[in-house]
């Protein structure tokens, strides 16, 4: 666990992490560290410098609109999140957050890095696929916007582009949304899950069953339809040392009944 | 003949106790350990060293066509490397333990020619600092031609391919034990029950510290002091020396605070010869520090075992008359410390049942895996767990409670000390009334109500009952019934007390703790002989060659610490208070008779204002020793002890014979919930009642059973050293191989009896390893929870989640196959 | 128009205080924290026991918060006010979570030990009175191989006086 020589540069504002991250094809934008730098230990991926964002207050901070909807820097960490009190807007947010890892990881890990990761077995991803979040890049032809069903491309692989950076996702208003989760340990790693929200109609996403979240509209809140819904689904997932394809593929189904049921047990609320 | 005491009315340290012993004094380690002034071997430096990193295999089984280390040795910063080539000409191959044909494995530090696990270490490259040495493995360039690998020990014979050629097969050792009288055994029987498979899991006990050490060479005595976290410096050195080609006395063993042993600090006599090796080559001390990963990927597996065939014969009323099983043992690339794993089961060979016949065929294999060594239950925990699911199986398949199977069958507390069919002596317990202890602190009474409760939340409850005995201190004669030329035989420990210039009491002692706490009972013992008080004796931390230089099997391991540690302990403050009194005799006129020791001093008792204190005894004979009478000539006031056990060696034809002086009991009981829809469970209540004899220090062992049954729960649920077909470990860290953290941990209720051993010199057991019975415990719940649900039989000792979903959803594909033959 | 981005190093220096004492030292960008404590300050009361940010041994308070210093670079706390398990004692005597540890046995081998003494003491100071519940999830991060735990949840609700 010792990493490969690399540059290290700390800027004080967004335009000059642009910069820098434009620069050098090699360079990275370092976070909260705590996938990074676990991917550097193993030399998994040894990035030639890394931009550490830690000092940007752009990135920072937690605003609510008028409307409802929560404005979430992409440097706010899991604890701040959990501790917010225009989170509790969206209360699922901190919920989730509050089953990553631990105390230490939340209190550095942010909601940037996590979905910037885009490991299937992160919490994050098919969270806010479930609510329908905007993730806002910046970049050196400014600011755009992507809708969280486009940002994830891949394992490892976001929308976020050379020389960008995620700086906020948007949430929007709610309070209908539930989580489920089977995990290595409690409140350890994913091996399946599941995040529903209702907002009118049912939107769902699995996790850990492909290599992003599985984006699902169910025609109604019944377990039946939701169960029709992951079966009728695409995907294919791996079989590995904590499960099987058929387990997993099981486990997904189960879950997302559970989600919907709890974010239905909301809107009755 | 023993009798059971019901647990001690125990007075807190503060007030005053007529002994130390029982007593739940506070850990002397710990005012250092909570300051984070501990030394761990990471924690030592030296000027001028060097940091080793190790390049290792990325293949299962491959020959080595060619090393290139000069890049890595133009680094700038690189002080040198060394390979296999080297090793093997400055070094004799390990000792094998193993009789033919594997007596031929040419066992080195490094590979050489070849290599056999994924892990395995190849090169080792040092330099200025931890970086540059992984930066420099980076640029040894090695090249392979891959060998299909054996990853399942039941396909490593036939026509596999072979990992030792030197040995032509991959059978490392085998043997058929048999005692009693089968035949008439399943004459007798109303039933045969068959079970084809039962399988033990790969795993081990990870313990926080990894292996390490810092080697010094000093150029001028050709001495090594290694300075490292071995926990059995005895079998290291007797492995070294003859590697190195150097005298025993050459190889100095120092150890202060090691981060948890649990067995899995015996075997690294390799890396440390490659630490000693280089620190002569290099002309420097050099430091290795073992990553988690390589840990994982390289070091100490537990057997893994499978028992096949396996015929019981019982009569209807659940009276079990006897076994036969294969067991097929899987000790990994290598045999360190095996194959001794072949005849320690035999410690165990009844469990803790009263049948005497019993055949087992038995067979060790080398598989593309991680060598096999010590982990905390070695041996005993994989046989104890076969005699506890037959058990359970037994009572399923004739529909009878697992409870009352138990106490038809468990060896009674009249019939103690019970000699077993092989000739082991359980010394004493009561495991009935262990048993209902358990099952009264999880409400057994009440259990039919608490599972239709759980049935109307969707839940599936199981309970399950795991019995397990912890043989302690080691005939090491054993080793000579799988390999009949060894000299190995008895045990021993050593210690020394000494009274100090200044009257101040020091210990030394040989054994090697590793969180067990042994400067605090060594105290007790000591201060109840000496009559001072715990604060007044000094005990050195840890261990060092220097001191006490060996007894051949000094170290920490095999449950033993309670038995030949504080043998020694006392052997060695007897002769101390014996020549204390001597001297008092002589110095105050009084026969020894007379005399006494209290409050620091040696007195007579019927006056105690005449005393002489301790520190009087000292200055007398260290500095003031003119004139003293010609009788005192032998009084040094430093006094060692080697303590050894009483062992014969045992019948080598009938392999029959005393093979370990004490057995501790644990028995656990275990409450789940399995939640049907996806596998998972919960446990809601867990029981562990334990039995080491008489406990020094209660709180001590307390946390021994807490902690073994923490590593248990663990091993059940979720830890698992699983390969895939080519070799490839598939759990090499902690975010993988999950270890229960904190909210994993479930509600836990203990108990204790105290059933003194009658061979040892306090009535104690050695009792460190009995928490496999959590292991069995959680099987046996698990198959209990599926009765009426698929019924599956649990065959395997690892059931996470997805292999209880497994069993809920394809019994008979996922779970053991159970046939009953009317005899 | 913007200005120009800093340097990029491989190396630079640093100022960190460590339980009052402050420290400049020239690091490697690539140095974890946890090196930096034990091998540059030689402050080795922090332990290291895995290689993927999963058992704790490494925690430390980094401007009052509670991180893994395994997952942090060195020269991420350039500036930064750091806790190690070696500024809780008052000269020779042991602070109450200290003597809590002690006097509940809970502590065996002592590897896990400095990294669930911080992990506490960041607890108990967001909560001092905390349940059973909140315990283990605020030691969630820290692996004990040899105690199961059970005993450090009493030392910590002892020594938060309940």
């Amino acid at each position: 666990m010792l990493l490969r020589e690399v540059g290290y540069a700390r800027p004080e504002s967004l335009g000059e992490a642009i910069q820098l991250l434009a620069a050098d094809d090699g360079a990275r934008a370092l976070a909260g560290g705590q996938t990074l730098i676990n991917v550097m230990k193993a030399r998994a991926g040894s990035p030639d410098a890394l931009v550490d964002l830690s000092r940007i207050e752009e990135l920072r901070g937690i605003e609510l609109a008028g409307d409802g909807t929560l404005e979430i820097g992409a440097m706010t960490t899991y604890s701040q999140i959990m501790a917010s009190s225009e989170a509790r807007a969206r209360p699922i947010l901190g919920e989730v957050c509050a089953q990553i890892a631990d105390v230490q990881v939340r209190n550095r890990g942010t909601i940037g890095g996590n979905i910037c990761t885009s490991d299937p077995t992160n919490h994050l991803p098919p969270l806010l696929a479930a609510l329908g979040a905007e993730m806002v890049i910046y970049g050196a032809a400014g600011e755009r916007v992507v809708a969280a069903d486009e940002f994830f491309l891949g394992v490892y692989m976001t929308a976020v582009g050379t020389g960008e950076v995620l700086t906020k996702i948007r949430v929007p208003a709610g309070r209908s949304d539930g989580f489920a989760a089977v995990t290595l340990g409690i409140e350890g790693t994913c091996i399946a899950s599941a995040a529903a929200s209702i907002n009118g109609s049912v939107k769902l996403a699995l996790g850990c069953v492909d290599a992003v979240p599985v984006v699902l509209a169910p025609a109604s809140v019944a377990a039946d339809d939701v169960r029709a819904a992951v079966q009728a689904a695409d995907f294919f997932p791996p079989s590995d040392v904590h499960a099987s394809s058929e387990y997993r593929t099981h486990l997904a189904e189960v879950l997302a009944v559970r989600a919907v049921a709890q974010a239905s047990e909301k809107t009755k609320g | 003949m023993t009798s059971t005491t019901i647990t001690p009315e125990r007075v807190e340290s503060d007030a005053p106790a007529a002994t130390q012993k029982g007593q739940n004094v506070p850990r002397k380690e710990d005012r250092r350990l909570v300051q984070g002034e501990g030394i761990f071997v990471d924690d030592v430096k030296r000027h001028g060293m060097g940091y080793i990193h190790f390049v290792r295999s990325p293949y299962a089984h491959a020959h080595i066509t060619s090393i290139d280390v000069s890049k890595a040795e133009e680094l700038p910063g690189v002080y040198g490397t060394l390979t296999g080539e080297e090793v093997a000409s400055l070094t004799e191959p390990f000792f094998q333990l193993a009789r033919e044909p594997a007596s031929h494995l040419q066992d080195y530090a490094l590979a050489v020619g070849k290599v056999r696990f994924v892990g395995e270490s190849i090169v080792a490259v040092v330099a200025e600092t931890r970086e540059l040495a992984r930066d420099a493995s980076e640029l040894v360039e090695i090249e392979y031609d891959p060998i299909a690998p054996i990853v399942d020990a039941r396909m490593a014979q036939g026509d596999a391919p072979v990992l030792h050629d030197d040995a032509g097969t991959n059978v490392m050792w085998e043997g058929s034990f048999e005692w009693g009288d089968l035949d008439a055994a399943f004459a007798e029987a109303d039933k045969i029950i068959k079970i084809d498979e039962l399988h033990f899991h790969r795993f081990n006990s990870t313990p926080l510290e990894t292996n390490g050490a810092l080697a010094e060479f000093n150029r001028g005595t050709g001495q090594w002091t290694i300075h490292c976290n071995n926990q059995f410096p005895g079998f290291a050195a007797i492995m070294m020396g003859p590697a190195l080609r150097c005298g025993i006395d050459k190889l100095r063993f120092v150890t202060q605070d090691i981060g948890g042993g649990f067995g899995n600090k015996i075997t690294t006599h390799p890396q440390l010869v490659v630490c000693c090796l280089l620190a002569r080559k290099l002309r420097r001390p050099v430091q290795w520090t073992e990553w988690r990963t390589d840990f994982h990927m390289s070091m100490s597996h537990a057997n893994e075992r499978w028992f096949l065939d396996t015929e019981v014969a019982v009569k209807n009323d659940g009276t079990l008359l006897g076994f036969r099983t294969k067991a097929l043992d899987d000790t990994g690339a290598w045999l360190r410390y095996e194959p001794l794993g072949c005849i320690i089961w035999s410690q165990v060979a009844p469990g803790m049942y009263r049948w005497r016949n019993i055949r087992v065929d038995f067979t060790q294999v080398a598989t593309n895996k991680a060598p096999c060594s010590p982990n905390r239950g070695y041996s005993r925990m994989q046989h104890l767990w076969f005699t506890e699911r037959v058990i359970d199986i037994v009572a399923h398949e004739l529909d009878l409670d697992p409870v009352d199977v138990r106490k038809l069958n468990y060896v009674r507390s009249d019939e103690m000390p019970y000699e077993t069919p092989n000739g082991c002596v359980y010394d004493s317990g009561d495991y009935a009334r262990m048993l209902d202890l358990g099952l009264e602190l999880v409400d057994y009474a009440n259990i039919d109500a608490r599972r239709a409760d759980a049935k109307a939340r969707g839940k599936l409850l199981g309970l399950g009952i795991g019995s397990t005995l912890d043989s302690g201190t080691n005939n090491f004669a054993q080793s000579q019934l799988i390999n009949s030329d060894l000299q190995f035989s008895g045990n021993n420990e050593v210690a020394t007390v000494k009274l100090d210039i200044f009257g101040e009491i020091v210990v030394t002692l040989g054994t090697v703790p590793q969180g067990q706490g042994h400067e605090t009972p060594t105290s007790q013992v000591v201060s109840d002989i000496l009559g001072c008080s715990v604060d007044d004796v000094q005990v050195r931390a840890g261990h060092d060659s220097y001191w006490n230089s060996h007894a051949g099997f000094s170290g920490t391991y095999a449950s033993q610490f309670a038995v030949t540690g504080l043998g020694a302990v006392k052997g060695a403050a007897d002769l101390l208070a014996a020549q204390i009194k001597r001297l008092g005799s002589a110095v105050l006129g009084a026969p020894i008779e007379a005399l006494e020791l209290a409050e620091g001093s040696v007195r007579i008792k019927d006056n105690p204002e005449v005393a002489l204190p301790f520190m009087a005894c000292g200055a007398i004979i260290n500095a003031n020793n003119a004139g003293l009478p010609d009788d005192l000539e032998d009084v040094t006031l430093n006094c060692r002890y080697v303590y050894k056990p009483p062992f014969q060696v045992p019948d080598l034809e009938r392999n029959f014979g005393n093979l370990t002086l004490t057995y501790a009991t644990q028995i656990h009981v275990a409450v789940i919930e399995v939640d049907p829809e996806t596998g998972y469970y919960d446990i809601v209540d867990y029981a562990a009642v334990d039995d080491c004899g008489k406990r020094i220090n209660p709180r001590i062992v307390e946390g021994q059973v807490m902690g073994a049954t923490a590593l248990a729960l663990g091993a059940a649920t979720w830890e698992i050293y699983a390969y895939d077909e080519d070799g490839n470990l598939l759990t090499p860290n902690f975010y993988d191989y999950h270890v229960p953290h904190a909210l994993d941990m479930p509600p836990l209720k203990t108990a204790d009896i105290e059933s003194p051993s009658p061979f040892t010199p306090l009535g104690t057991k050695g009792m460190g390893e009995g928490g496999g019975a959590g292991i069995h415990a959680i099987c046996a719940a698990v198959q209990d929870a599926l009765r009426g649900n698929g019924d599956a039989i649990v065959a395997d000792s690892h059931n996470p989640y997805h292999k209880v979903w497994e069993l809920l959803e394809h019994p008979a594909e996922a779970g053991g196959h159970v046939s009953v033959v009317n005899a | 128009m913007e200005a120009s981005a800093p340097a990029v190093s491989t190396s630079r220096s640093i100022t960190v205080t460590i339980n009052g004492t402050t420290y400049e030292r020239e690091v490697e960008a690539r140095k974890l924290l946890i090196h930096f404590i034990r091998d540059d300050l030689d402050l080795t009361g922090s332990h290291i026991g895995c290689d993927t940010g999963n058992c704790g041994a490494c925690s430390v308070i980094v401007d009052g918060t509670l991180v893994k210093s395994c997952m942090m670079l060195a020269v991420q706390a350039d500036g930064a006010s750091i806790e190690t398990v070696e500024g809780l004692a008052d000269g020779e005597e042991l602070n109450k979570l200290q003597t809590a540890f002690r006097s509940n046995h809970a502590l065996q081998c002592g590897y896990c030990t400095p990294g669930m003494l911080m992990s506490a003491t960041a607890l108990l100071r967001s909560n001092p009175t905390p349940s059973e519940g909140e315990i283990k999830k605020a030691l969630q991060g820290n692996i004990c191989r040899c105690t199961g735990y059970w005993n450090i949840f009493k030392a910590v609700k002892e020594a938060s006086g309940q």
